[in-house]
Formats: structure tokens, sequence, C-alpha cells
């Protein structure tokens, strides 16, 4: 397989899944994207962009596979446990103290962050005073998630190694089973949670989230989305709300640093401002 | 003035006391960025930066995604990200799978930065335990950057020096005071 990909071929890239899916990845984060297609064309044997381009001129390329491969879905299980003692010893008591709040997961791909807040909320007995919304693009993972996820094993140990230093309450076994060597996390954890293919960077909004987690997404855009998105994310926080990013992310590039306060600067957790 | 536009450093096993040397001794206003990619532990986040910067003149930033790349600054690639450079001389962090067994994988903070800097970039490569940053430091010569690995003799492991070695016809095999005095000889 080859080891780069030049601008010019993944601007071709881009430029041919517009023309045939409407899908526009040109506010892609160039570097990050360049990687994903040459995985992508690793998996699918195919061997230049000018293959590539042309299969997908052909219609010779299952999208919904394509896009499926195309998401990055490294994150872990409680991935940065502190910021999860956080949002369970400071964050959620709050907002679930008015009845009906609405958490938005935003961006949701492997689902791993998805479990790990209802885990939180399942410890804390909050799993039905909450409205928890997950988006994610891809039709293919929402399957995936709601048959509890299916991780490899590698990955459960890490995330087991996560729940440890997050304090969990119980053994984290618990809330998963194996078969085949895949772990498939209890679906009980997310019957109550709203699945949709709400797409952030296009749709609009309705200001009504008590938090919105979105982290380590906007590290995929360019400045243009990003900060398309930030504002699309600020118009869906209600005055107050919580947005919590990755933990090397920040909106000090951004015209929204001045609508947000910040709450933990270690952690990334933003306030909305009145 | 020399004609390289940014230093980056790869290491691992081994090269914590030659990365605080190289820190300690460039002065304040040293006139490159100085990127660090070294393995470290995913989830412990805070330390490593506070025990670099004890020596160091130059501030030592973590950082965050889309931060623009600033000379007189040392950059240390943040836990259980990769760290590109985006072209336009920002940096992008990614949560990519691990590469290498690693994340930050010293390949791809060097492919990133040969594509952005292509003759520009001074890639050195320390002490270490796997051959993560070999293709990395192939990918700094093929674009036309100076290549320099720390001494195999001098290191405390020498794997990764070794595999530099093998992957690339390498420009200077330097003692840590020697890459001391070629990184000053550039201000």
């Amino acid at each position: 397989m080859s080891t780069t990909l030049g601008i010019v071929d993944t601007k071709k890239i881009i430029a041919a899944i517009n023309d045939m899916y409407g899908v526009d990845y040109s506010n892609y984060t160039l570097t990050t994207l360049r990687r994903r297609f040459l995985y992508v064309m690793g998996c699918l044997n195919i061997l230049s962009a000018d293959i590539l381009v042309e299969q997908i001129h052909r219609n010779n390329i299952d999208f919904d596979d394509f896009v499926d491969k195309l998401m990055i879905d490294t994150t872990e299980l409680f991935r940065d446990p502190s910021l999860w003692r956080e949002v369970r010893e400071k964050l959620l008591p709050e907002i679930c103290s008015s009845p009906g709040s609405k958490i938005w997961m935003s961006g949701v791909s492997s689902g791993e962050e998805l479990y790990s807040l209802m885990v939180v909320l399942h410890e804390m007995g909050l799993q039905k005073d909450v409205r928890v919304v997950a988006s994610c693009p891809s039709n293919i993972r929402i399957d995936r998630i709601k048959k509890g996820g299916i991780f490899p094993m590698k990955r459960m140990e890490l995330g087991e190694a996560n729940y440890t230093r997050f304090s969990g309450k119980f053994e984290f076994t618990k809330y998963y089973t194996v078969s085949d060597n895949f772990a498939y996390m209890d679906t009980s954890l997310i019957e109550n949670v709203e699945f949709n293919n709400f797409n952030i960077s296009q749709d609009k909004s309705d200001k009504s989230y008590r938090m919105i987690f979105c982290r380590n997404l906007m590290i995929q855009y360019n400045m243009p989305l990003y900060e398309r998105v930030l504002q699309n994310l600020m118009d869906n926080l209600t005055v107050g709300a919580y947005l919590i990013l990755g933990n090397k992310e920040t909106i000090n590039h951004s015209e929204v640093s001045k609508r947000l306060y910040t709450f933990d600067s270690i952690e990334k957790i933003y306030r909305k401002r009145s | 003035m020399s004609n390289y536009k940014a230093i980056m450093i790869g290491g691992s096993a081994g090269s914590f006391q030659v990365v605080t040397k190289i820190v300690a001794s460039l002065p304040k206003d040293y006139p490159l960025p100085v990127m660090l990619c070294l393995h470290r532990l995913k989830h412990v986040r805070s330390g490593f930066v506070e025990a670099l910067s004890i020596k160091s003149q130059m501030p030592i930033i973590e950082p965050d995604d889309k931060d623009p790349i600033k000379s007189g600054r040392i950059y240390l690639a943040p836990a259980n990200y990769h760290m590109y450079v985006e072209l336009g001389n920002k940096f992008a962090l990614s949560t990519e799978d691990v590469v290498n067994h690693s994340r930050p994988a010293i390949d791809l903070s060097f492919f990133t930065a040969a594509y952005n800097y292509k003759n520009k970039l001074v890639g050195i490569i320390l002490s270490g335990a796997n051959k993560d940053g070999a293709l990395g430091l192939k990918s700094v010569k093929d674009a036309g950057g100076l290549t320099i690995v720390q001494d195999p003799n001098e290191c405390q492991v020498p794997t990764m020096t070794l595999a530099s070695m093998n992957a690339t016809n390498v420009d200077h095999v330097f003692s840590t005071q020697k890459i001391i005095n070629f990184l000053l000889n550039l201000a």
C-alpha cells in the first residue's frame, strides 16, 4: 500500500464523492483525510487514487460501507476518566435536578462515548430522568451500536482500565457479554436513547440541550467547518448549558469563544453565557 | 540565518534525559519551532511538560488542535493523540488508531511535517526500543529535509536509531552534544 496521497489526488477523490453521493468532504482536515482515504483504499484493495475515483464514478463503491470505514472510531470507553468523574460529580447532578433535561451526543462514531455516558447515568440512577439524543451519520454504525457496539476485546481491556480509574460502582464486566472474542455492551443501557442522522455541520438547531458532548470530532475539520459547527452547537445550547470538547481541543480559534466561558480548562468544559 | 523552518525530534525509551539536555541548551529566543514526538503513556496526561520545562528556557507547550506553529516554542505531542502538521503551519491532532503500538506515533508526526516543510525540516531520531520513527525519518530525507540520528553507541536503547539508519541514508550520526551544537548553529 502506498503511504502517501498527494493533495491533487485527495481533491479528486473529494470531488468524485461529492459528484456521485452529494457528500462534501472538502472542509475536512486534509492531513487526516488523506490518511483516511489511504486506509479505506487499503481495506478495499484499491491501489491508486485514480482507480478509486473511477470506481466511485461507476458507482462500484458501497457508499455506506465507505463512510463507515472513513470514520475515525478509535475513541475509548471512558476516555479521559477524570472528565467522566467530573461529569458524574458536578455536571449531571445539576442538569438532572430539572426533569426532562436533554443531553446530546453529537458525532457518535463507535458508540464508546455514548455507552460511557449511559453507564454513568445508570450508576447514578438517572437513566430515565434525562433524554439522551445520539447523532451518527452512518446507519451501519447506529445498527452496530444498537447491537451492543461489538468491540474487540483489546478495546474492552482499555475501557476496563479507564473505568477503574473513573472509580465506577461495579465490576466493568457486568456491562458486557463476550461472544467470539467480541464484547457486546448491555443494550438495556441505551434503550431510551434517541438516535438520528443529524449532521451538525448542516442542520438547524432546537436550542434545547443542557449538555452537548462533541469530543474529538472537530479535530477532523478545517477552520471554516470548525467555525460553522461551533456556531451550530451554540444554537443548540440553552443558557448556562455545558459544551464538552476533547481535552486537546479549544474554542479559542472561534468567534463563539466570546459567548462561552471556561468551566474547566483541563477537561475542556465550557458553559454558554447568558 | 539558516534555511530550515522547523525541527522535529522523535524519541522513546532512553530519550528523556537526551531531550532534557537538548531543551535546556536552547536559548529563550531560539528562532525555530521545535516539535517533540516522544512515546508516552496514553492515560497519563500531565507531568511530562512540567518535567521537561524545569530546565528549559523556551516555553514548552502541548498544542491544542488547530494551534498555529510558532518559532521560539517547543511543542510536545500530547498524550493519546497523534500530532500532525497541517498545511499552513498548524497542528492537527488525531485520535486515529495507534501506529507502531503508539499514539502519538513518531512516524505520523514526521510524515506530515515532511510533507508540509519539505526540504526546510530537520528530523532527529533519538534513543528508543522500537522502529517507530524510521519510516518517518525516511520521509524527511525523501522530501529533501535534513536527517540526524543519535549515535547508537550512545543510546540507552539503539533499536530506533538503527532502524532509522536502515530505512534511509541519514545525513548525520551525532552524539547528544553534537546534536546540541548543530541546533545552536542554526540560530
